[in-house]
């Protein structure tokens, strides 16, 4: 499926604190993440999911090692440059969905178009199909105080890959919602990385996510346990 | 671009109200600030005013001309003469209400019942009735009339201490300006009560020709050529001018401040004061916004946290939450603008009557005040009052601002 390397990190670690409090988060991470992944990250609490994910999304820098996304190296980019590459290239999911509370469903997911300054038309083009391919129709007025957890969590996936990024990060998105809700999200999902080729990178605990995931990496204690397709 | 910026606008104005309650007190302490600093400096702009426009009504008006050396060492004996084409080419200049000219004077006044010293106002009957206050004031018989009866008005204070009624006579002794004793007898013809026992009990009026003629002084001469002017701020540019008259050469040519400086002294004391207890208000209106800003801040650090990972660059939060103060300052300086604007024209036209609160008599350096305050509005006040609140709010919320944009992404979403 993987067609070209979207990102890669070699011998990556990250360290909290100092002295004999020092945390290894991660070990000397070697990951390859290619286009058109769908691909599970487990293990257990404290394994280094989410600083893997904080890394690769440049939302934190690593200790050592290096990163590249689509052949850039990032470990050295300016916040400035980071940031431009998160709206560009990078989409991002949240267990707490973390809509913007003052925004509307549609205003969400709006979000990210605007800042990229895509054009009205095209905003509501983009934004009103995937309204559709969500189940979100009728809900663009909402705000996310008035929707389900689920309902939210689709709009933060639509936020996510309406930018069209090169790559979604997902932080537990199923962590917040019940089973059913969960493995509707995780259909929505595949179809979007089947159909639109979107590549995606879950943190999970959750068995079900792992069992619908093509790629399997394991982290335990900072390590790469596993990786499996 | 535009859409962008409206979408921030959009986000910001949103963002003050998710804390309805908060914004609203916010609001409130705003609103309230402004309107109370604006109520007390319309107030005390409006007593100064007033307590100016009457004290150098009943002296020398707004400029005075005067012998060079009276200032320093009052005494009958230094006079200006000539003043006929001088008052004739200050009448002229812009701004000019009137002149008026003065003989003034120490003296005693002297009854069977005893004495009291006092000072000896020779006036221009026509001139006062049209500049001063104090022909407003005679509480028996009446102002005095022509210029060189032996007629005088006195105060009630004195009139009460000397046992003096309308139609009495005293005898008024002044050394002269050969240093002379001299003594006249006159009649009173009108009792007045400004209001100030010093006022009341010191100052005695008469006609300037009785005066000339008591402190043996010649046909045209003046202790103070007055000018009072219908805009006193101009003050100073018409004291430039007639200083430079030649028929002004020789004599001093002071503004008020000069001439009462007791009363100028009480205005900058008191304006200090004011500005002190305005500043110490204005602080804590800044300091609810300022907090009520980094409270918000504080809060949503997640929020922003998840804002800065989908890519909004740091200056565009930092400029949201500059917005977000922006709009609770507009707002609330508005409000506080219209509302203190409110209650000053309502003062202005009715009063603020503060003889509730004190009977006390209320004088500064003789001068008396009104108990019906009438607070003055200018465009200059508004200006500051707003501006001071809406540059120090826009300058402190720039810390919190800054600070929005400095969170550790990872650690707020953690």
């Amino acid at each position: 499926m993987s067609e070209r390397q979207v990102v890669k990190l070699t011998r990556v670690t990250k360290d909290y604190g100092e002295g004999a409090g020092i945390v290894h988060a991660l070990r000397g991470i070697d990951l390859e993440l290619g286009s058109g992944d769908f691909a599970a990250l487990a293990g257990p609490s404290g394994s280094g999911k989410s600083t893997l994910l904080n890394i690769i999304g440049g939302l934190d820098r690593c200790s050592s090692g290096s990163i590249e996304f689509e052949g850039q190296a990032i470990g050295s980019l300016s916040g400035g440059a980071l940031s431009l590459l998160r709206k560009e290239r990078i989409g991002f999911i949240f267990q707490a969905y973390n809509l913007i509370p003052v925004l509307t469903a549609y205003e969400n997911a709006e979000y990210v178009l605007l800042l990229k300054g895509v054009l009205p038309a095209e905003r509501k083009a983009r934004i009103s199909a995937l309204f559709a391919e969500v189940g979100l129709e009728g809900l663009e007025d909402r705000f996310p105080r008035e929707l389900s957890g689920g309902q939210q969590q689709r709009v933060a996936i639509v936020r996510a890959i309406a930018p069209a990024p090169a790559l979604v990060l997902a932080d537990e998105p199923t962590a917040n919602v019940d089973s059913a809700t969960g493995g509707a999200l995780m259909d929505l999902m595949a179809k979007l990385n089947r159909e639109k080729g979107v590549t995606f990178l879950f943190s999970t605990h959750d068995p079900m996510v792992m069992e619908r995931a093509r790629r399997r990496i394991r982290l335990k204690d900072g390590v790469i346990e596993g990786d499996t397709r | 671009m535009f859409e962008s910026l409206k979408a921030l606008s959009v986000v910001a104005w949103r963002s003050i109200w998710r804390n309805r309650r908060r914004t609203i007190i916010t609001l409130s302490s705003i609103i309230l600030g402004v309107t109370l600093v604006m109520v007390l400096v319309c107030l005390g702009e409006g007593v100064y005013v007033k307590l100016v426009n009457e004290a150098i009504r009943l002296q020398g008006g707004h400029v005075t001309v005067m012998h060079a050396g009276y200032l320093d060492a009052p005494s009958a004996d230094l006079f200006i003469l000539n003043t006929g084409k001088l008052r004739g080419r200050i009448a002229i200049l812009p701004g000019v209400e009137r002149t008026k000219g003065l003989v003034m004077g120490q003296g005693l006044v002297k009854t069977a019942t005893g004495g009291v010293g006092s000072l000896v106002m020779g006036v221009e009957p026509d001139a006062e009735l049209a500049a001063s206050p104090l022909p407003g004031k005679i509480t028996a018989g009446k102002y005095l009339s022509g210029n060189g009866g032996a007629q005088a008005v006195i105060g009630s204070a004195m009139a009460e201490r000397l046992k003096l009624r309308v139609g009495s006579k005293f005898v008024v002794a002044v050394n002269d300006s050969r240093g002379e004793m001299v003594e006249e007898l006159c009649r009173v013809r009108g009792i007045f009560s400004l209001g100030s026992d010093e006022m009341d009990g010191y100052l005695i009026q008469v006609p300037a020709g009785f005066a000339r003629r008591l402190y043996g002084l010649p046909g045209d001469a003046l202790t103070y050529l007055g000018v009072v002017l219908r805009d006193g701020d101009s003050r100073h540019e018409v004291a430039r001018l007639i200083s430079r008259m030649p028929e002004a050469a020789g004599a001093a040519v002071l503004p008020w401040e000069k001439v009462l400086p007791d009363v100028a002294s009480y205005i900058r004391l008191d304006r200090t004061q004011n500005y002190v207890f305005q500043a110490i208000l204005i602080f804590l209106v800044l300091f609810t916004i300022f907090n009520t800003i980094l409270m918000s801040v504080l809060e949503r650090e997640r929020e922003f946290g998840v804002l800065l990972a989908l890519g909004t660059t740091p200056a565009r939060l930092r400029a949201q939450i500059f917005l977000e103060a922006l709009y609770l300052n507009l707002a609330g300086v508005a409000g506080g603008l219209l509302l203190g604007g409110l209650l000053v024209w309502h003062y202005q036209v009715h009063g603020f009557d503060i003889s509730s609160m004190t009977s006390a008599e209320m004088s500064i350096s003789g001068f008396s005040m009104d108990k019906v305050l009438h607070p003055r509005l200018t465009a200059g006040i508004l200006g500051i009052v707003g501006g001071s609140v809406f540059s120090a709010t826009v300058l402190l919320s720039l810390y919190p601002a800054w600070n929005s944009a400095k969170i550790k992404i990872a650690e707020v979403l953690r």
